[in-house]
């Protein structure tokens, strides 16, 4: 395929269908190139619980107001909220905290008053309203209300809890058992919040606010649950809508050709492209794999010594952190994790390891045989683990890489 | 480095003069009791026990939790020992004849754990074979004492039919047979069963200082200070009997009394296990170590072990971490014989340091693994005792032993031993775990390890449930554990921490790696307990870190990208340590 031919629109795969995938994929169609998005599945952005944070939420950071092309992405995606201030969310460990913005059906404290909320008590697995109150502290209070309608909804997981909502009816009766148990209270009541349950197809919870009176929102669940699913959905629909082709499956190499760039899925099928974004994802995206030398191949004695860290397809780039690749270490047998990944360290090469770019968001090399090849969100070396860092290098690179 | 200078045992060590208090200037805020004993491991809480049943009056300090160091970090097994078959067998036999024992008194914390040891083909393969078999023939005589199976001898397509992951070219091998336990289970039993007859138990509270008592009452002649590590709130006890069951620590605590500590001088010796995701074969495997050291794969409750390592420690007993060299040497071991385990998922790792008798010049493993009381009489302290080195196996004997002696000769009264007759609390009787799970209403998996860790005492654990319904939540989904039983071990069972819980309980020690219950029990700890909402958070996040830690050095491909969803979710929802 020779996609430089003139007159044609640019054309631009983007490898990874998470936030990054997602933004790089909206901002090129935005820059009318002709993209093509490759969906491997899910990786770290539908194991998302719902906050949007820009930077690490337990430093106290000023907000900054977003760039016109992350508030486009934003509006396309239509599930997530983000203002023009800080939000609070309370998470089910028993934390009130901040952050930038959020998943619409999560309850944002900081912008609903100053009165009692209420958290909707029920027999769901891994919520304990009373327990949960008496965590986040004034001014909540676990209310009693029947929100299961079916047995079964005892023990089901999130989602498929989440998804029953998304029906009118459904969602209505939920909103009437709400209003009779707000009525039996004298007291004023200023929200309520629910287990994460409000809709996987689309957020519930401003439809619900409405008909209760009060806003009702979700708590910050565990990964895996509706918010995830809620993007999943989101961006099912905004791909299409903004006429990016969607390809399902894995990529397995990225190769530069006579003039363009060549992307191989498992399966064989080859497609051609003047510039490639990666939005691979880090260790927990899928895009890199943890395998010190000695768990290759599972031999008593590996071949050779080699960094710790690689990309799950091949392609002509580095990884590496802080700027350079990572050396191999001095061992057949890798290094220490202990010395390496460090035990639950605030900053890991699993956050931080990612293809080598420079301050641009260009992979290194752009000026030689690379050119044409761009890495965004976790992919990325060096980016902190940021739902709206993923979002804005994804505008970046897919902007840059529809224009040049 | 400054190294300690070996001490000739023949010269008179060097003595500082124990401190005597006056007792009576301070009589009002002193306990008494007629026996103090240090530690809370499987020798302390046996002897608690042996003597709380004896009618002594007994107070028990741990300056950790029960089963803190090497009790509730063994290869889990009171196996008969035969492996010291050769060098000693007396601690074979009683290590066997007290396994039978331990059985009639909690038959609920034993399960089976057949074992194939492989024998590489080759011109010494035959040779080996016979030698074996002649040497578990031996070990058969043992067999009866723990109501074991005789050995057997297999040929190779008898062993690949058996486990068929075994590799290396086998001449055939020989079965033979161990009992599983939870040792942190068994303290626990024995702590309680104290505490039943009347012990005070004092945990997370460390012994200070253990004084000479001088005063009117000639019954106490010892003071003890200790001081709660949690709470700052010091306490002084007087006791006529002192003993020290502090495993490895025991040198340290002696020197609280200002006793030699070259009398009751340990090796430690430390020990790590990797625990792999779910049982991944149905027998326990032998396998050789790079340096021929005997190393196993046994199936332990609903996980894999593999184990154990053997090295001199010099390191900080409270906090005794598996290293990544530790695990390479037991996985590259194991891996001779059973390849699998390269690619299994480890899902954490426990150290422990056994407090192994001290002799110079000898080879880790050639340690005898005998048992000695050490009566400090002679260092002019009567009623003072040390209990060094012992196993797990024969915990109750060695305490058994100890207390002979101390009702003979401190106290003077005829109290026989019953430790091995009544049962320990819960093994009265098994209860039907699929009857319990129908009666209430929780699933039969949770049932059946609720009944595994407390025998019939799993209906009182159920009775919470009763009066709340919202008890029967599982906190914990990997093992399960059920919040009644958070709030049984909180409540019954002395534990203060999430650590306490899991410890008892097994909660956060599965695949999730406390993802889904870290915080939910730090809520229910902080609840029991009266604690804020920063306390709980606070500890869910030590536990968490804790578990990473032990994790992180067993780092394989197959965990690694739910190691980065833990922090990721960690980090989200908890926030990191600050």
């Amino acid at each position: 395929v020779n996609a430089a031919t003139p007159g044609r629109p640019r054309q631009v795969i983007v490898i990874g269908s998470g936030i990054a995938g997602t933004a790089a994929a909206l901002a090129a169609r935005s820059a009318n190139a002709a993209v093509t998005l490759i969906d491997g599945g899910p990786g770290a952005s539908v194991l998302w619980t719902g906050a949007i944070d820009a930077l690490d939420w337990q430093k106290s950071a000023p907000v900054v107001a977003l760039a016109g092309g992350d508030r486009r992405v934003l509006d396309a995606l239509e599930v997530l909220s983000v203002g023009d201030g800080s939000c609070r969310l309370l998470t089910t460990a028993g934390l009130v905290r901040p952050a930038r913005g959020c998943d619409a059906s999560l309850l944002d404290v900081a912008h609903c008053g100053d009165g009692p909320v209420g958290v909707v008590a029920c027999d769901r697995p891994g919520w304990h309203a009373r327990s949960l109150a008496r965590a986040w502290g004034q001014p909540f209070a676990a209310l009693d209300v029947a929100i299961i309608r079916f047995a079964d909804e005892s023990i089901l997981p999130d989602v498929d809890f989440a998804a029953r909502h998304d029906d009118s009816e459904r969602l209505g009766w939920l909103g009437n058992r709400l209003r009779e148990a707000l009525s039996r209270i004298a007291s004023q009541w200023t929200a309520l919040v629910l287990p994460p349950l409000l809709g996987v197809d689309r957020p519930r919870a401003q439809g619900l606010s409405r008909h209760v009176g009060i806003a009702c929102g979700e708590a910050l669940g565990s990964p895996g649950g509706p918010p995830g699913a809620r993007f999943e959905m989101a961006r099912n629909r905004a791909l299409p809508a903004a006429e990016v082709q969607v390809v399902r499956g894995r990529a397995t190499s990225v190769s530069r050709g006579a003039q363009d760039w060549s992307v191989t899925l498992y399966g064989g099928q080859t497609l051609g492209a003047e510039a490639v974004v990666l939005a691979t994802g880090g260790v927990l995206g899928g895009g890199l794999e943890y395998a010190p030398s000695e768990t290759r191949l599972a031999t008593a004695l590996p071949f050779a010594a080699c960094a710790p860290l690689r990309l799950t397809f091949e392609a002509p780039i580095q990884i590496g952190m802080d700027g350079r690749r990572i050396d191999p270490p001095g061992s057949l047998f890798g290094y220490p994790p202990e010395r390496f990944v460090g035990a639950f360290a605030r900053s890991s090469p699993f956050d931080r390891a990612g293809i080598l770019v420079d301050a641009s968001g260009h992979v290194l090399g752009q000026t030689g045989p690379l050119v044409g090849l761009f890495a965004a969100g976790d992919a990325a070396a060096d980016t902190p683990r940021s739902w709206l860092g993923a979002l804005a290098s994804g505008v970046r690179a897919g902007t840059v890489a529809a224009s040049c | 480095v400054a190294v300690p200078e070996e001490t000739d045992a023949s010269l008179p060590p060097p003595r500082v003069a124990m401190r005597v208090v006056d007792r009576p200037l301070d009589e009002g805020s002193i306990d008494e009791v007629d026996a103090v004993v240090i530690g809370g491991g499987i020798n302390g809480t046996g002897v608690a026990r042996d003597l709380s049943l004896r009618g002594l009056r007994v107070a028990l300090f741990e300056r950790n939790d029960l089963a803190f160091g090497a009790s509730g970090n063994s290869s889990g097994m009171i196996h008969g020992g035969v492996r010291y078959l050769s060098q000693s067998p007396r601690v074979t036999e009683t290590s066997c004849r007290d396994s039978g024992y331990i059985q009639h008194i909690a038959p609920h914390l034993l399960f089976r754990i057949p074992f194939l040891m492989p024998l590489r083909a080759g011109a010494r393969g035959r040779i080996a074979m016979e030698l074996v078999d002649a040497y578990f023939r031996a070990y058969d005589d043992f067999q009866p004492l723990k109501h074991g199976e005789p050995h057997c001898r297999l040929d190779a397509p008898d062993m690949n039919r058996l486990e068929p992951g075994l590799v290396g070219g086998l001449i055939g091998g020989i079965t033979f047979d161990e009992w599983g336990v939870d040792g942190v289970r068994l303290c626990v039993h024995n702590a309680v069963d104290a505490i039943e007859h009347g012990a005070a138990l004092h945990v997370h509270t460390t012994v200070e200082e253990i004084a000479r008592a001088r005063g009117p009452t000639p019954n106490a002649r010892y003071v003890v200070q200790a001081r709660d590590r949690m709470s700052g709130q010091s306490s002084r006890t007087a006791a006529r009997v002192v003993i020290n069951a502090t495993g490895a620590w025991a040198p340290v605590t002696a020197a609280l009394g200002s006793l030699p500590q070259a009398r009751v001088r340990v090796r430690p010796g430390k020990g790590i296990h990797v625990v792999l995701d779910r049982r991944i074969t149905n027998y326990g495997i032998l396998s050789e170590a790079i340096d021929g050291r005997q190393v196993f794969l046994e199936p332990w409750q609903n996980v894999s072990v593999l184990g154990t390592t053997d090295d001199d420690y010099f390191g900080d007993l409270d906090d005794v971490r598996a290293t990544s060299e530790e695990v390479r040497y037991l996985v590259q071991g194991v891996a001779r014989t059973l390849p699998a385990v390269r690619t299994a998922r480890a899902i954490g790792t426990v150290a422990g340091v056994r407090p192994t008798l001290y002799e110079y010049g000898r080879n880790e493993d050639a340690l005898s693994r005998d048992h000695r009381v050490v009566d400090h009489a002679s260092d002019g302290a009567p009623g003072l005792y040390s209990m060094i080195g012992g196993k797990l196996a024969s915990y109750r004997l060695f305490a058994q032993e100890l207390c002979d002696r101390v009702v003979d000769s401190d106290f003077g009264i005829l109290a026989p031993c019953t430790t091995h007759t009544r049962p320990l609390p819960g093994g009265e009787r098994v209860p039907n775990a699929l009857g319990l799970a129908e009666a209430y209403a929780i699933t039969p998996v949770a049932a059946r390890r609720l009944v595994y860790r407390h025998g019939q005492r799993a209906l009182r654990v159920l009775d919470g449930t009763r009066q709340q319904a919202a008890y029967r939540d599982v906190t914990c989904p990997c093992e399960p554990v059920l919040e009644a039983e958070v709030r049984y071990v909180l409540r019954e069972e002395l534990a203060r921490t999430v650590e306490d819980v899991a410890r008892r309980t097994r909660l956060g020690l599965g695949a999730c790696g406390g993802l889904h219950c870290a915080a939910r029990c730090a809520q229910i700890v902080a609840e029991e307990r009266g604690l804020g909402a920063p306390d709980a958070l606070a500890m869910a996040r030590d536990f968490l870190a804790r578990q990473a830690s032990s994790r992180i050095v067993a780092l394989g491909t197959e965990q690694a990208r739910q190691e980065a969803l833990v922090c990721a979710h960690v980090h989200a929802a908890l926030g990191g340590r600050t």
